[in-house]
């Protein structure tokens, strides 16, 4: 079992001096992790993972595994010299291999005998539902079924470092749930350190121990999921770690910000925030509740609905507030407005985040 | 299904449903399409099939049995199929480096090695084998002349009437058919497939025998398959060359067949041995393309890293730049030098001459006329045909005719057809009605049709099946009748195609020898012929200018097409596969 430790790593790719794929990452990951490398695309979460696995040359920085220097500008141990494992996106089950040849290749170059090889091979694929496919070409199994071939092949040699470059996106939802809980059991129980490489954020916070966001090349924020979705550093990770509304706001002394004209929000302010200072509070919709109007005294904020979205489990709303300004709320489908409806706002002030005042920009959400 | 059975043969040709307020047009050119296909190759194969079981011991088999048993004929195909074999190995061992080179390695000059491989295949064979006569026949061949008399190196010397200048001379114009195919699919395979392999401890070396290979090799081999049905089927450089050598091969053996009297059974059973030859491996051909369909199945691919070859890439390079003397700088500037020379020889810089050009341009009726004859012929024939083929890619792609995948691929069988039996089949249909069209333009455009009808049909269902039907079907349910979606949508779309399947045909028919030698009259004699005709009574130096002519008409095409299509024309004509799929 391993650990990574990378340090000012960055890559430029030639023609593109001026925009670098990666700029000077520092990521310590921890032995049997599991790691999500989480941003949209073009963010250096691929070019991360290449470089992990040596197929680029970094520009700067180093890569240490265990201890051991594995790439820097100078030296780089080749891929094959690794002995990690990579599961790639579009799979890569050779067409030309059935499942079995696929699955033994691995274990070929590394001279095990015939008979245990078999054995091996087996119950690996017995490990990822495979058995009586052996025989079969690629090109008779299913999506999912390829996935899994791709998987047993990068397992049976046990590597101690698994790469995986957006596994599970080119298959159907329901099978990519089903994927999502058999990666995560599988890291468990093999501890096999995971980096995986994702756009998909609820996908990233359902795997991962830890997640580092990535965005524009650099590393936005490291930590667990829990701590990037409520805690965001910042106004990109906030952004794309779900919904969430800008609303801008003055800091009015150290525990209170003013949202609006009539609007006031008693939380703590950070350090950074001096007295008078312009910020943006960022809050997800969830943590913005609707209530009837006069059945909760003394609230500090009233809105106009503007738009109803029904989606099944909640529904989505638009609220007008009086600024004129809309926020987006969710609320639980027994809160049923009208639109035009006027409703109690209530915003919780534990769950806001304020940010420095940056100029309107639209989300960077991936697909 | 009901639908299309109840109107079976009647009005079930009209989109599936579309309105049928104008079924007669649809009719008329339905009806077009198949009587092309009758006419141009239905009717002249079974005419040759007839005649070929027809002898003067009446109806039966004795034709193959003579075909089979004598040495004359027999070692024709031997001598045939050992050609064939000999261009596709040597096609590999040029055609894959040629590919490798291009699309794995940090080789300089990528683009010169790519142009050396497109301008070998677009070189006429015939003219490329004319120019190897000038330069290494065993006694005035001037490179031969030259080792042997100058550097008194006679043992340097090489004889290109031989089995090995046949090979050579023809290997030169093939070996871009490996090359093109190999490159495509080394392009095309996915890089994570490579990659996938490395991560798991293996190298270079055994990444590329164990992965690369086996994925590229359905298209090696499709390439190769490709040069040999090629390589057989060339007349001009097999009379040239062969005759000379006495190495008789299929096509010289049918053509000599003709010399007064004609034995028309003995050709047409010949001719059908050489189409079960060249089916044969084109059936092979199509098996191992369609395996190569697995090289992209992957779903986002990322591009194969290029081999730092250090300084080896150098060695690669001068080998290419070999290819490039042989096949491209030593035939076309010979045949330069021949064509301005008053005799060809070590001293012929000391005579230089315009009379040449003269001679064949203005002087001599008969080359005047050839190369009139050749300009009308190929623009009709390059024209009728694409018109054929939007015809019945139309049938085929947007109709619901039951018999239209018949069409289609009756459509592809002139691909297994060699030159010269197009022309024995139409000799054997046309001789047999009263209409008098041996000896006629009439025929050769009909040989020419004929032949490159599958690349008028390629080029124009490529661009059709790029046109989303819902273009069309928006147009009619504005009201739109189907003259005018075709007018004002469907053709202004395809045009682009249709332009680049035009030069497609123009450029082949230009240099057309196989069929032409066996259909021309002294009236309609082509420029491919003429030259032929004056090489035979062995008038060196005007052949040569009028091969220049001949190579200056092709250029020009493609030049003039390149600059009219914007580019994409002249990579259409050379067929690379890169731009096919595009």
């Amino acid at each position: 079992m391993a650990g990574i430790s990378i340090r000012g790593l960055a890559k430029n790719y030639a023609g593109k001096a001026d925009m670098a794929a990666l700029s000077n990452l520092d990521l310590e990951i921890g032995d049997s992790q599991f790691v999500t490398l989480l941003g949209p695309s073009g963010c250096g979460k691929t070019t991360t993972l290449r470089l992990i696995a040596g197929y680029l040359v970094p520009d700067a920085g180093t890569i240490h595994v265990n201890g051991k220097l594995l790439s820097s500008k100078t030296t780089v141990v080749t891929p094959e010299n690794r002995g990690m494992g990579m599961v790639f996106q579009n799979y890569a089950v050779w067409p030309h291999k059935t499942v079995f040849e696929n699955v033994a290749f691995g274990l070929k170059l590394r001279k095990i005998a015939a008979a245990q090889l078999k054995d091996q091979v087996e119950r690996m694929l017995s490990l990822v539902n495979l058995s009586g496919l052996e025989g079969r070409f690629p090109n008779e199994l299913s999506g999912g079924q390829q996935q899994r071939v791709a998987l047993a092949r990068s397992l049976v040699v046990e590597p101690d470092i698994l790469l995986l470059d957006e596994p599970l996106s080119n298959l159907d939802a329901k099978l990519r749930e089903r994927m999502r809980a058999e990666l995560k059991q599988l890291q468990r129980r093999t501890g096999i350190t995971f980096i995986y490489v994702t756009h998909d954020q609820a996908e990233a916070l359902a795997l991962s121990d830890q997640v580092a966001v990535m965005h524009g090349g650099k590393l936005q924020q490291f930590g667990t999921p829990l701590e990037v979705y409520a805690k965001p550093s910042n106004r990109t990770v906030a952004d794309f770690m779900g919904l969430v509304n800008i609303i801008p706001a003055e800091v009015l002394d150290r525990t209170h910000v003013r949202i609006g004209p009539d609007a006031v929000l008693a939380m703590d302010v950070p350090e950074w925030a001096a007295t008078g200072a312009a910020a943006d509070l960022a809050v997800r919709p969830e943590n913005v509740h609707l209530a009837i109007l006069g059945a909760e005294p003394g609230g500090e904020l009233t809105g106009t609905v503007t738009d109803r979205t029904f989606l099944g489990n909640i529904v989505e709303y638009l609220v007008r507030l009086p600024s004129g300004r809309e926020v987006r709320a969710q609320a639980h489908p027994l809160v049923l407005a009208e639109p035009g409806a006027a409703l109690k706002v209530r915003i919780d002030p534990t769950q806001c985040m304020l940010f420095p005042r940056e100029a309107a920009r639209p989300l960077a959400h991936a697909a | 299904m009901s639908e299309q059975r109840l109107a079976a043969g009647a009005i079930a040709i009209g989109p599936a449903g579309q309105r049928r307020t104008s079924p007669r047009w649809e009719y008329v050119i339905l009806g077009s399409g198949v009587a092309a296909l009758l006419v141009l190759i239905v009717l002249p194969l079974a005419s040759l099939l007839k005649s070929s079981f027809i002898s003067a011991a009446g109806v039966g088999l004795a034709n193959f049995y003579e075909v089979l048993t004598e040495p004359l004929y027999y070692n024709a195909l031997l001598n045939s199929l050992q050609l064939g074999f000999w261009v596709g190995v040597l096609s590999v061992l040029v055609g894959v480096p040629f590919a490798w080179a291009v699309s794995r390695t940090n080789v300089p000059g990528k683009r010169f090695i790519h142009m050396t491989a497109i301008i070998s295949y677009l070189s006429p064979a015939f003219l490329t084998a004319i120019a190897y006569v000038n330069m290494f026949s065993p006694n005035s061949g001037l490179i031969n002349v030259f080792l042997r008399d100058v550097l008194h190196l006679p043992f340097l010397t090489f004889n290109v009437f031989s089995m090995a200048g046949l090979v050579l001379v023809t290997t030169l114009g093939t070996f871009p058919f490996v090359y093109l195919l190999a490159s495509s699919a080394l392009q095309s395979v996915d890089a994570s497939y490579e990659e996938a392999a490395q991560i798991l401890g293996s190298g270079r070396m055994r990444t590329a025998l164990t992965i690369t290979l086996p994925l590229v090799a359905p298209a090696i081999v499709a390439g190769t398959l490709l040069a040999f049905v090629h390589a057989i089927a060339l007349f001009g450089s097999q009379a040239i060359i062969g005759l000379p050598a006495r190495i008789p091969t299929l096509p010289t053996r049918i053509y000599s067949l003709f010399d007064y009297p004609p034995q028309n059974g003995v050709a047409s059973a010949l001719s059908l041995v050489f189409v079960l030859i060249t089916v044969a491996a084109l059936y092979l051909q199509r098996l191992f393309l369609a395996r190569r369909s697995f090289v992209t199945l992957g779903g986002k691919g990322s591009r194969p890293q290029l081999v730092d070859l250090g300084p080896a890439r150098w060695l690669l390079l001068a080998f290419c730049t070999l290819v490039f003397l042989i096949s491209v700088l030593l035939p076309f500037s010979t045949l330069i030098a021949v064509s301005f020379s008053k005799t060809w020889g070590l001293n012929f810089w000391s005579g230089l001459t315009l009379a040449n050009y003269k001679y064949v341009l203005v002087d001599y009726a008969i080359t005047r006329k050839a190369i009139v004859n050749s300009l009308i012929l190929a623009t009709v024939a390059a024209t009728v045909t694409v018109l054929i083929g939007a015809i019945i890619s139309w049938i085929d792609l947007r109709t619901k005719f039951p018999g239209r995948r018949i069409l289609d691929y009756i459509a592809l069988v002139p691909l297994g057809l060699p030159g010269i039996v197009m022309a024995v089949a139409l000799l054997q249909f046309w001789l047999s009605t009263p209409l008098p069209l041996y000896g006629t333009m009439a025929i050769l455009l009909l040989a020419y049709v004929g032949r490159y009808v599958p690349l008028g049909v390629r080029a124009a269902s490529t661009s059709l099946r790029q046109i989303d039907s819902s273009l069309e079907e928006s147009a009619r349910i504005l009201g739109a009748p189907w003259v005018t979606t075709a007018r004002e949508i469907t053709l202004p779309l395809m045009r682009p195609g249709l332009f680049a399947g035009w030069l497609l045909v123009f450029v082949p028919v230009i240099q057309e020898l196989s069929a032409s030698i066996l259909l021309f009259s002294s009236d309609t004699i082509t420029l491919a012929v003429a030259v032929y005709n004056l090489f035979e009574s062995g008038y060196t130096e005007p052949v040569a200018a009028l091969a220049v002519v001949n190579m200056a008409i092709i250029g020009a095409a493609i030049w003039l097409a390149t600059k009219l299509g914007g580019g994409r024309l002249g990579k259409a004509s050379i067929q690379s596969p890169k731009i096919g799929a595009a």
